[in-house]
């Protein structure tokens, strides 16, 4: 009942531009809404790319995939479900290209004499290992090496502060293109001044986003048939419930949170009540009464004015409330019960008649609470007093259909994921482990030395600090010489045997400090302390320029060329590695204001190769880049560079692909304004590129590097996972259900 | 064992605006909302195939509602107008009728979605600004010290529904005891919190309109048998009745075992215990001098007779809609226990009678402070007296809207013709630099502000059903429309009688115009200082909130459909 068919790249191809081209009428500022409506008849307006993938309901296993893993991508990261599937589907396009080329492909030499199928198999697979290949060495080289010298930072100084313009201009380019034109201003406003309310200091910002990001729907409401217009934050949490008995109070109000019934029932589970006479179940009915009349007395005096409850109440327990003054809310959900105990710092309290006679610590304070109507429901309006790294606050999202309200929650939802990505840095270090196939990457090795110990970059130091005084020109112009042979040296043995290079390049390494040390035009922060090896932190601020002939004639390639100017020598938190934090900031903003372009980087001097700040972020915290495809042209272009030299055949068919695809992004992006047509944009790209200027740029807005950087590994990766199938297998039975085995039903 | 079905692809359409089956389906409801829109709106009438009943309305909540709309761009028109009635009860057919010729008219104008939406959203930033500044000269205050604004504000709306069938004087009555049910619910003492009280629609279906009667306080219906059998009530003195309100039932079941078991030996009868607590209860009460036992659920019969027996008043399952009311009226707290119950639980009455009408019998309870009345809603005709119901309920509405923000807008065409003349003004004076943060150019904005200028005088048109001529004025921007059949030598002020709303007749010499031909821009004048405002008895006026708010949904709407470039619809 099984059917079998080989994985054929030309009905990938087909499956990825179908789906595609469902989306790509909605990419970009200047796209349009997607319609969607579910079998239940509802109506939900979209520009998402995963949503609207999803409604597909597609019948290919393979297509199913593709789907499955821009769904993945998108609820990590919040962003790029479509340019995820379009690039895959460029992607798919070039692999079949090469392949229809046959003859001087790479990936079909060795396989000539096998049969046509399985050798279009092979190739598939080869093709899929140099891609992870790709994935895992490449990618990250050039992102440290090339592009990372374009990148802005978001923040605005070394604490890691956001300024207001920077953060708006990044939820603007965000929003712009998940709700297009209509309400992106509106939104942008909107989740910027959430963030800055909701945020009570600086530091807590990765915390106040993971909060906001897991209490999501508790944190926001929809109302339908008012004006988007009328969306607005509020201070404090909307329950979304009616009061079970409201009794107005003022001032600062004492609340309880309870989990289950206050009122006890006559008899429990697991236990048995045997009732002998009526005169006893009559008295114990009073008791039961008298009981909750008590614990509600008792609430009253140790002045309790709110009971949230996560159950219903008794009536009984409502009518001793009211009577008593005190206001209840039954039935919250138990992400709001979470929701409220995080903010507030209290646990749950729980009646016995132990405690129901001492004081209640566990009450936290209000400073309000409200009814409140919205639309056409009632809500309570809470107003909790602050105790973590959140400030209370909530969001209602008005519009005349549900399906905007839902679109413009979702899009906010997605806006702090993306603010989450934003803050995250990505590690070189996890490429390093393995062994660079990249005959260029000396500088990977180099990280790799710097990292090895402690105690040698101690040495390293005390090194630099000896050679300080007596350094002279004749010095120089030696250890030069010296460093260049070494350097040399080491390329070669780190292409043989990484790991017996080491103590190479530690001499390299030690040699290459002095020049450093020489010349000082470049403020450079100096060394990041990564792992638990680091003793203590030092602070090394380093005035350096490097030679820049040395470097250039030590490989056609710059071993480490980052230009950027720091002013602040790392330091080490904890495990975790630590932002070079630049002062960049100040001038990237100016660089929005129209008209003034002054340029953020000192681009004649990027190109003199200095000395890298040694930092092995390949992406640091907040980095970001103007929208209007220029990560994926900066990423083409060097991609192009590379294979143009790279020496291996397969990885610069794999590189060329993809630098090709890559392209198809600002493609769409350009289609409909005629002044800035493709075609005159690339040439204006590249040309700027190859003069060492700065991108041209058609629009105001930032992106997150790390989103995008996200994008592209999570699109090779799933390109590598459809490749790596070699046979479908169609099953014609209903699934079966996967066997729990029940240790009890053995017994 | 579950079933497991694959799932159908998804039917997708690119570009769905320029398909036939959309244009065509937006016209048929363009024309079912233009046609029903108005007070010589024509009537609807929505007759179900499968079965139900017939409906004849002209109402717009009645009209999408009964309306099975297919197409999903339909779908998202209808039912953002379903939740602005919903929000707002009034003003549906002004909102789905704007929203209908804007699609129509900024498709025809063809230009990118974007650039539409963006101009489309300053012009209606435009008009939400001049309709909430003080400059506005299509608004007036409303004055409370007078009943003359609310009455007209009541009556403009109860005379826009033709399917209520009401004439002249019927009309009048009717929006004098709406007002006078909305005057009762007002409390008396005012607080920080304005807590508004109710008005219960009792419907008599078989006794004329003019026979409808306001009653403050709340009429139970009860069953003719009791009747007699209740009085003399017992009271606390001349003008207090004690009462007692149960939220709990009263019947003598037993509640809230738990999870455990309960075992009971043999010869013991649960029941009686509890039956025993009930009497007690009935003994409390009497002692405590109640005159009137109210229950939301069911009432023990011995308990009943007990009550009976010491001149104790019952009424049991009230329901729990009636609960609110009831205790809002009487200050009573429900009772949720059998046993000690609280003194300052109770509540008071001033008064309690009986009431008949026709076959019905009603309790007739009168509070000390009103906060809850009773309208009788008399209509000889079922269907009318449905549509009757719903006008009365979005009169309320409407009152309570404009108890919040007491302004109204002039009614009957002339705010969208003095609104569409105030557009056109502001766009041919437009400064450049709005242009440029609006990235278009001036003629493009010129066109889409003609389009929806055209779009709001098109509400307007839609009021005249009848063959004939309409007018504006070149002075107020006023609507003025003209019967049929006229001689073509003739002048327009020998024609013209009142504009729409009512506040300007043919003496002012105003230069009156073709609404549609074109015409030079003019800045409208305000109306706000006119003496007539306050003199004329018959203005035609229109829920300020509700026509602003219709405004704004209408044109977020329209934006929101010509943004449509892909449909996917789910066939499972």
């Amino acid at each position: 009942m099984a059917s079998a068919a080989s994985l054929d790249l030309g009905r990938l191809v087909q499956e990825a531009e179908a789906l595609a081209s469902a989306v790509r009428g909605a990419l970009g500022p200047r796209g349009g809404q997607v319609l969607m409506t579910r079998p239940t008849g509802e109506t939900l307006l979209t520009r998402d790319g995963r949503r609207v993938l999803e409604a597909l309901n597609l019948g290919p296993p393979t297509a199913r995939m593709m789907v499955a893993c821009v769904s993945s991508h998108h609820s990590m990261t919040g962003d790029g479900a479509k340019t995820f599937i379009i690039l895959l589907s460029k992607l798919l396009r070039g692999l079949q290209a090469i392949l229809d080329k046959r003859e001087g492909s790479p990936f079909c030499e060795a396989i000539q004499r096998r049969e046509r199928d399985q050798k279009h198999c092979h190739s598939l697979k080869q093709i899929s290992q140099s891609l992870m290949t790709f994935q895992t060495h490449l990618l990250d080289h050039i992102m440290a090496q090339d592009l990372r010298k374009h990148f802005l930072s978001a923040f605005s100084s070394c604490e890691g502060e956001i300024s207001r313009d920077t953060m708006e201009s990044i939820l603007e380019a965000y929003f712009c293109g998940r709700i297009g034109n209509s309400h992106q201003k509106l939104l942008s406003q909107l989740s910027c001044d959430f963030y800055y309310r909701c945020i009570p200091f600086k530091n807590g910002k990765n915390e106040m986003l993971d909060l906001v990001n897991e209490y999501f729907v508790e944190l926001h409401s929809a109302v339908t048939g008012l004006s988007v217009s009328n969306s607005r934050i509020l201070e404090g949490l909307v329950l979304h419930r009616d009061f079970a008995v409201y009794c107005p109070a003022d001032g600062d109000i004492r609340m309880l949170i309870v989990t289950e019934s206050i009122d006890s029932a006559l008899s429990a589970s697991g236990l048995e009540f045997v009732v002998n006479a009526e005169v006893q179940y009559q008295a114990s009915q009073v008791w039961i009464t008298k009981r909750t009349e008590a614990i509600m007395k008792h609430l009253q005096n140790n002045n309790i004015k709110l009971l949230l409850s996560s159950v219903k109440q008794q009536e009984i327990t409502i009518y001793y409330a009211k009577i008593s003054g005190i206001s209840i809310v039954e039935c919250l959900s138990s992400e709001e019960i979470s929701l409220l105990c995080k903010t507030t710092g209290v646990s749950p309290f729980i009646p016995s008649q132990d405690n129901i006679r001492s004081e209640i610590a566990e009450t936290m304070i209000a400073k309000f609470c409200r009814p409140l109507v919205l639309g056409s429901k009632r809500y309570i309006h809470l107003g909790l007093t602050r105790t973590c790294a959140f400030e209370p606050h909530c969001v209602i999202f008005c519009g005349p259909v549900h399906g905007v309200t839902e679109q413009h929650a979702s899009a906010f939802h997605g806006a702090f994921k993306m603010l989450q990505q934003l803050f995250k840095a990505v590690d070189l270090s996890d490429g390093c482990e393995a062994q660079p196939e990249n005959p260029n990457n000396t500088s990977k090795a180099v990280h790799c030395s710097w990292q090895q110990s402690a105690t040698q970059q101690k040495f390293i130091m005390e090194n630099i600090s000896c050679n300080r005084e007596k350094v002279n020109d004749q010095q120089l112009k030696t250890s030069m010489a010296e460093t260049e042979k070494q350097f040399i040296d080491s390329s070669s043995w780190v292409h043989e045997n990484p790991s017996c290079n080491q103590t190479d390049l530690q001499k390299s390494s030690d040699l290459a400090m002095p020049i450093v040390e020489l010349e000082s035009d470049f403020m450079f922060s100096a060394l990041i302390d990564r792992g638990s090896s680091v003793r203590e932190l030092q602070k090394l601020p380093l005035k350096c320029k490097h030679p820049s002939e040395m470097w250039v004639k030590n490989k056609n390639e710059p071993v480490v060329n980052n230009h950027r100017i720091c002013n602040d020598a790392m330091t080490a938190i904890e495990n975790t590695s630590t932002s070079v934090v630049s002062k960049q900031l100040n001038a990237a903003k100016k660089y929005w204001k129209p008209g003034n372009h002054i340029v953020p980087f000192k681009y004649e001097k990027s190109y003199k190769h200095t000395v890298q700040s040694y930092t092995n972020l390949v992406i640091q915290a907040g980095s970001v880049l103007p929208v209007g495809g220029n990560f994926e042209f900066l990423l083409h272009y060097y991609l192009h560079s590379y294979a143009k030299q790279c020496q291996q055949p397969k990885i610069t068919l794999i590189s060329t692909v993809i630098a090709d695809a890559l392209l198809s992004i600002p493609k769409i992006l350009c289609r409909t304004t005629k002044e800035n047509s493709f075609t005159q944009v690339y040439f204006k790209a590249t040309s700027a590129l190859q003069t060492n200027q700065q991108l041209p740029m058609h629009q105001q807005g930032l992106e997150s590097v790390y989103c995008k950087y996200q994008l592209v590994t999570s699109v090779l990766h799933c390109l590598t996972k459809l490749l790596t199938i070699d046979l479908i297998i169609g099953i014609k039975r209903p699934p079966q259900k996967t066997e729990v085995n029940d240790s009890e039903e053995d017994l | 064992m579950s079933r497991i079905e694959a799932k159908k692809p998804s039917l997708c359409t690119n570009d769905p605006l320029t398909k036939e089956r959309v244009s065509f389906s937006l016209s048929v409801l363009s024309g079912i909302v233009k046609s029903c829109y108005g007070p010589t709106g024509r009537l609807k009438q929505l007759h179900n195939g499968m079965g139900g009943y017939v409906r004849t309305t002209s109402q717009s909540s009645a009209l999408l509602g009964g309306l099975s709309i297919t197409h999903p761009v339909l779908k998202v028109l209808t039912a953002s107008v379903q939740n602005h009635i919903s929000r707002f009860s009034d003003c549906g057919l002004f909102t789905a009728i704007l929203c209908c010729s804007l699609v129509e008219k900024f498709q025809r104008i063809n230009f990118a979605a974007c650039t539409v939406t963006k101009i489309s959203r300053h012009l209606l930033s435009l008009c939400t600004d001049y309709l909430k500044s003080e400059a506005c000269g299509c608004r007036i205050l409303v004055d409370f010290d007078s009943i003359k604004t609310l009455l007209s504000l009541v009556r403009s709306i109860l005379a826009s529904k033709p399917a209520c069938m009401l004439n002249k004087t019927e009309a009048n009555h009717l929006s004098t005891l709406v007002l006078k049910a909305f005057l009762l619910t007002i409390p008396h003492t005012v607080e920080t919190n304005v807590v508004l009280g109710k008005c219960v629609i009792v419907p008599v279906k078989d006794k004329r309109v003019m026979d409808s009667t306001v009653f403050p306080g709340l009429l139970i219906e009860i069953p003719e048998f009791q009747l007699a059998r209740t009085f003399p009530v017992k009271r606390v003195s001349s003008s207090t009745i004690k009462m007692a309100l149960f939220c709990i039932s009263l019947s003598g079941d037993l509640s809230n075992i738990g999870e455990g078991t309960v075992i009971v030996h043999h010869g013991i009868s649960l029941e009686v215990a509890v039956l025993d607590q009930l009497l007690n209860l009935g003994k409390q009460l009497v002692n405590d001098q109640v005159g009137l036992v109210v229950c939301q659920k069911v009432i023990h019969p011995s308990l009943k007779q007990y009550l009976k027996e010491h001149r104790v008043i019952t009424i049991d399952r009230v329901g729990v809609s009636m609960m609110e009311p009831l205790s809002q009226m009487t200050g009573s707290q429900p009772i949720a226990a059998l046993h000690s119950v609280s003194p300052t639980c109770y509540g008071s009455l001033k008064d309690l009678r009986t009431e008949s009408f026709v076959s019905k019998h009603f309790l007739h309870l009168i509070p000390n402070d009103t906060l809850v009345c009773s309208l009788i809603l008399c209509n000889r005709n079922e269907m009318a007296w449905d549509e009757l119901k719903n006008a009365c309920q979005t009169a309320e509405h409407v009152l309570q809207l404009t108890i919040k923000q007491p302004l109204a807008l002039l009614g009957g065409g002339c705010t969208e013709t003095h609104l569409a003349s105030y557009i056109r003004h502001k766009s041919f004076t437009l400064p450049t630099s709005v242009l440029k943060t609006i990235d278009c150019s001036r003629t493009q904005y010129q066109l889409v502000a003609d389009a929806f200028c055209r779009s709001l005088e098109c509400v307007a048109c839609c009021l005249a059903h009848d063959d004939g001529e309409i007018l504006t004025d070149m002075v107020y921007g006023h609507f003025w429309s003209v019967q049929s059949g006229f001689p073509s030598d003739c002048n327009w002020s020998d024609l013209v009688l009142k504009c729409g709303c009512g506040i300007y007749n043919n003496q002012q010499n105003l230069n009156w115009t073709v609404l549609r031909s074109q015409c030079i821009p003019f800045a409208p004048q305000s109306c706000s200082n006119e003496p007539s405002i306050n003199s004329t008895d018959h203005l035609v006026l229109d829920c300020f909130t509700a026509k602003c708010s219709g405004l704004q949904v209408a044109v977020e709407t329209a934006n929101l459909i010509l943004d449509l470039s892909y449909i996917v619809e789910d066939q499972n």
